[in-house]
């Protein structure tokens, strides 16, 4: 539902409809969008289901794209802009968004449209100059959070991190913690919140935090949407492994560089070498430019790339632990992981245990 | 009241606010306002969105307010209209409001 406007309506003289289209059932419309898209110098991302379009007498001049708690895809006719068309179109979005339970958002946009923004409410956090800029609209939310982390600094003159999905928890996890760990006076491990991994978070945050067991200098922290999320970087999620080419790293490195790691005194940051996954080699790839090379306000921070820790004559990778899973291979399984993730594949995923009473 | 889950009233438009209603993370009652005119009426619109959310027995909950010069009137019926959507109410006791 959308609230009407108090008071006399002073674009009455605007013949103006607007409709929400879910492009999966209306896909006629998808060109129509892509074509205003592209006139105000956007892209249609291809992940965008849900649209709040606008036309006048027929004539699409403004659409909104909604992915769950992410608007992006927004564009106005040239010859609307600055009336309040912009205005209705955002509040019919806002609205839309909180009917499917979502009243915090984020939202893309170029950075000249930032101001733009600020009349929907929505304030910016991160920008790559020239190219995007990640807004949110509620302002009590980053703060809030970078001061919970702030109670979690260490001393120390090396403060690393790491991000772990741990899809799930093996071995070479393990080894990369306690490599980075001997390296530094203290680590910070994050752990991905989104559950868009085979094992939900729950179960990878607690194998992770068994796994790690013994490592004294360590503190696992939840995950959040500002840490490699559908917000800050979607590309990392998508299942069309294709578009790898246009995943786009930056906007989740300067989150990290700009808030994260200045809360926490963070100056280095441990990742693994990436042979098998394309989009997580290119994100590695990316972390040194957005978070060393690049000129900043913040701090830069130092990359350290570990090598996989190798069994027998293998880098030992999480997406293998999968496939053999698939096939039910405990046997190689015990191999690769520690024992507390064997016995939790094994009792979610082995053969049925015979009844008790034979 | 006790709020559930997330809830808006209001649109973006002139001469109108934007109300966002959210269940607390720590059982407190934290109201961020922001408005064109947060100098000259900030006071006020917080007195009157307080007054609005007591009337309703809103003890935890986070609200933010995004001002586009309502009048005092439409500010109050916005949080209303906010809180019970967050709460979830089916049935209204209209003798509070």
């Amino acid at each position: 539902m959308t609230d009407a406007p108090p008071g006399i309506d002073l674009n009455a003289d605007i013949k103006l409809d607007f409709q929400t289209i879910n492009l999966q059932e209306v896909p006629e419309a998808k060109e129509e969008i892509r074509d205003l898209l592209q006139e105000n110098g956007l892209d249609l991302d291809e992940q965008v289901d849900i649209f709040v379009v606008c036309r006048e007498h027929g004539r699409l001049v403004g659409c909104a794209g909604l992915d769950r708690d992410v608007i992006k895809d927004v564009a106005v006719d040239p010859s609307l802009r600055g009336t309040a068309v912009s205005l209705r179109l955002g509040s019919r979005v806002l609205a839309l968004a909180a009917d499917r339970g979502h009243a915090d958002l984020f939202l893309y946009c170029r950075p000249e449209h930032v101001d733009w923004f600020r009349g929907w409410a929505f304030h910016p956090l991160v920008e790559v100059p020239g190219v995007m800029t990640l807004l949110e609209n509620n302002p009590l939310n980053l703060p809030k959070y970078v001061e919970r982390l702030s109670r979690e600094r260490r001393p120390g003159k090396r403060i690393g991190a790491i991000v772990m999905n741990a899809n799930p928890f093996t071995l070479g996890h393990r080894f990369l913690a306690e490599k980075a760990a001997e390296n530094c006076d203290w680590l910070h491990l994050f752990v991905v919140r989104e559950d868009a991994a085979q094992f939900p978070y729950a179960d990878r945050f607690r194998l992770i935090t068994e796994g790690l067991a013994g490592i004294a200098n360590l503190t696992i922290h939840h995950g959040s949407k500002y840490i490699i999320s559908r917000a800050t970087f979607p590309g990392y999620f998508l299942k069309d492994r294709s578009m790898i080419e246009h995943s786009f790293s930056a906007i989740d490195l300067l989150m990290f560089r700009e808030h994260i790691a200045p809360a926490l005194g963070i100056n280095c940051r441990y990742v693994g070498t990436e042979p098998f996954d394309a989009t997580t080699n290119s994100y590695n790839t990316s972390m040194k430019h957005w978070l060393w090379d690049v000129a900043s306000a913040s701090p830069p921070i130092q990359t350290v790339v570990v090598e996989r820790l190798i069994i027998d004559g293998l880098p030992v990778s999480a997406s293998t632990v999968r496939a053999l899973l698939a096939g039910e291979n405990f046997a190689e399984i015990a191999r690769l992981v520690p024992a507390t993730t064997l016995e939790y594949l094994e009792k979610s995923f082995g053969p049925a245990r015979e009844p008790a009473s034979r | 009241m006790d709020i559930i889950k997330e809830a808006i009233a209001g649109t973006l438009e002139s001469s109108d606010v934007l109300v966002k209603v959210l269940p607390s993370q720590d059982g407190s009652l934290t109201l961020h306002v922001q408005s064109e005119v947060i100098k000259q009426f900030g006071k006020q619109i917080r007195a009157s969105v307080m007054q609005t959310l007591d009337a309703l027995s809103v003890q935890a909950a986070t609200v933010v307010v995004s001002d586009k010069g309502a009048l005092d009137c439409i500010i109050r019926a916005r949080v209303q209209a906010a809180v019970l959507r967050a709460a979830g109410a089916q049935e209204i006791d209209w003798s509070v409001l």
